[in-house]
């Protein structure tokens, strides 16, 4: 009994912790100006209003930043799937000479360790090159690299856990291997490619830095970049940034929920047997 | 449709899991691959299948070198020892794959999954995932989704080892009658020796990635190459006493059995457990020895005996009774003996 109650203390002060910001953001969004300095707040008795949100999506261009954060974190994320799984599904199938599986499998996940901020400048030039500074393609090239290694290493290991008995028997029966794989080999590890996608849109949608370094009109930024512009140097939009945070929140949030039956199948695939 | 491996070598680094393997399979024979673990049989029926590749070697089927000719063109089905049925698919889809992977319209699909359901009775299982069967319906499965397309051969490996005890003897007709009915051409991988005799046209015996033997079960039971197939096969197993042949007598320490053959230093015979009786009195010419143990399996009794340093294993009637330690009496048809060199083992 008591016990019980300490884990509901230490559950509410996790929840409170992770959703202060998340009320606080939220909040803000819905008061006018005057209210987000007053001192002591008003935590729950202030008169809501809708300005931040018309400021953000009617008057400035947020509604283009989500939807240019929604076409990279998309087909980023697709492209990453696409490529990752076929590169995972060969390193966990077919012995390569010189061991080179296992050599490139380490190279792969190699390339997440070093910081991201390293390879800014070098790509900054890359896409000047390239004449693809301030487009969304830049991004989604850049998106889709950088989500790679996580996609191959995750599907690599639900690969792992798929008997190889399956595919050889669908090989028997007259498939083809890219046949076998669709058909028999994906269907699954889907729970596993649910939570592996999931993890990349998180990022994709999240990620600031290349998207500030590569985008520089409102043609190409993204929200994170779009919201961290409204810091300047004379003010400090807080009411427009939360409005156009709160609402980045909810495409992650509904597609999280959407696969959250996935989600815990998908990470816990393979910690048991059968 | 005929199979022939022509001087087949298998490595996995420096192993070498098959060795200069040659067979020659005939049309609508049921051929089995017997031998103890590791013995590369399963290998074997891998690079038949085209999931292993061969290393040096020919494989022709029906005269075409099949060698480098991909696994979905080869038209061989297979059956998995783990049976291999998609978890995701119903009973139905499995069995109609091969059929939809070659683009078969769904009304013939689904004639020949009934049809194939009926024959191997699994029609109330068809809708149904492969995880709500039993070990023996997903073996039947197993077997429907092999038959369903009609390959020009089939290759088992292990297909009953998963099944208990009375489900396998079971099964075992079963397939003996399937291959009858469809007199389609099968390669058998088995390490039990029972299944081997009781199935094959042909027993092709292997050990440590050599052919030992390759010939009918009775030429291999009555017959056997060497001492592996000898002791491989039988059960229980031939009992074999070193020894020397000198003026017609097999002798050792303690064994002395007359036989028609000519002098030889270094011998070993081999005695089936059915050709030696077992006697509770004395008899002229019979070898004393003692019961270390016996086991009443219901219809006979196994006798395990001492003779001297030598153990022995014979087969009596159900009826027959001796105490531990109690001395008894052997009587060996030497004339079934079979003789092997010591050095080489090969039957002479």
């Amino acid at each position: 009994m008591k016990r019980g109650f300490l884990k509901y203390l230490v559950l509410l002060v996790a929840l409170v912790a992770a959703l202060a910001p998340v009320y606080w953001m939220f909040t803000i969004s819905l008061k006018s100006e005057v209210d987000h300095f007053a001192v002591p707040p008003p935590w729950f008795s202030f008169t809501p209003t809708l300005e931040h949100y018309y400021d953000a999506f009617v008057t400035r261009s947020f509604g283009q930043y989500l939807i240019t954060s929604a076409v990279v974190a998309v087909i980023s994320t697709l492209c990453a799937l696409v490529l990752g799984t076929l590169a995972a599904y060969a390193l966990a199938r077919f012995r390569l000479p010189y061991d080179l599986d296992r050599k490139l499998s380490l190279w792969i996940l190699s390339t997440r360790m070093f910081p991201a901020i390293v390879t800014a400048v070098p790509l900054f030039l890359m896409m000047r090159d390239l004449r693809l500074l301030d487009t969304r393609a830049s991004l989604i090239i850049v998106y889709t690299a950088f989500n790679l290694p996580f996609v191959v290493w995750m599907m690599r290991g639900f690969f792992d856990e798929v008997p190889r008995d399956l595919e050889e028997a669908a090989l028997v029966d007259g498939d083809s291997r890219l046949g076998a794989l669709v058909r028999v080999v994906l269907p699954l590890v889907t729970p596993g490619l649910a939570a592996t996608a999931v993890f990349c849109l998180i990022v994709s949608w999240n990620e600031f830095l290349f998207a500030l370094v590569l985008t520089q009109t409102d043609a190409s930024m993204t929200l994170p970049v779009g919201i961290a512009g409204r810091v300047t140097q004379y003010e400090i939009k807080w009411g427009v940034m939360s409005a156009a945070g709160a609402v980045a929140i909810v495409p992650i949030l509904v597609f999280a929920m959407a696969m959250q039956k996935y989600l815990v199948r998908g990470l816990s695939l393979g910690a048991v047997k059968g | 449709m005929s199979i022939q491996f022509k001087n087949v070598r298998k490595t996995f680094g420096d192993t070498v899991v098959v060795d200069d393997l040659s067979l020659e399979i005939v049309d609508g024979e049921f051929v089995v691959l017997l031998g103890p673990s590791g013995c590369g049989k399963t290998t074997t029926l891998r690079m038949l299948a085209g999931l292993e590749t061969v290393t040096s070697g020919d494989i022709y089927v029906e005269e075409e070198r099949i060698n480098d000719v991909q696994t979905q063109h080869r038209d061989l089905a297979m059956v998995f020892q783990s049976y291999a049925l998609y978890p995701h698919m119903t009973i139905a889809e499995n069995i109609a794959y091969p059929l939809r992977v070659r683009k078969l319209d769904k009304q013939e699909r689904t004639r020949r999954v009934a049809e194939v359901a009926h024959m191997l009775e699994i029609e109330p299982l068809l809708d149904r995932k492969p995880r709500q069967l039993s070990g023996g319906e997903r073996q039947r499965v197993a077997l429907a989704r092999a038959i369903v397309r009609e390959p020009r051969a089939y290759l088992m490996d292990e297909p009953l080892s998963n099944l208990d005890a009375r489900l396998r003897v079971q099964m075992r007709g079963e397939l003996k009658r399937l291959q009858h009915q469809l007199g389609t051409t099968t390669i058998y991988v088995t390490h039990d020796q029972a299944e081997a005799m009781t199935l094959a046209t042909r027993v092709a015996v292997m050990k440590r990635g050599q052919l030992q033997q390759f010939d009918t079960p009775l030429n291999i039971y009555n017959r056997p190459a060497n001492r592996f197939v000898a002791e491989f096969v039988g059960s229980p197993s031939m009992n074999f006493v070193d020894g020397k042949i000198e003026e017609g007598v097999f002798a050792n320490d303690s064994v002395q059995i007359p036989v028609q053959r000519a002098n030889a230093d270094q011998i070993t015979i081999g005695i089936r457990p059915e050709h030696i009786s077992v006697l509770t009195e004395p008899q002229n010419g019979a070898i004393p020895a003692t019961v270390y143990v016996t086991e009443l399996m219901g219809n006979e009794t196994f006798v395990f005996l001492s003779v001297g340093n030598n153990r022995l294993i014979a087969r009596a009637p159900a009826d027959f009774r001796a105490e531990v330690e109690s001395p008894v009496w052997l009587r060996i048809a030497s004339e079934k003996a079979h003789f092997f060199d010591r050095q080489t083992g090969l039957s002479i």
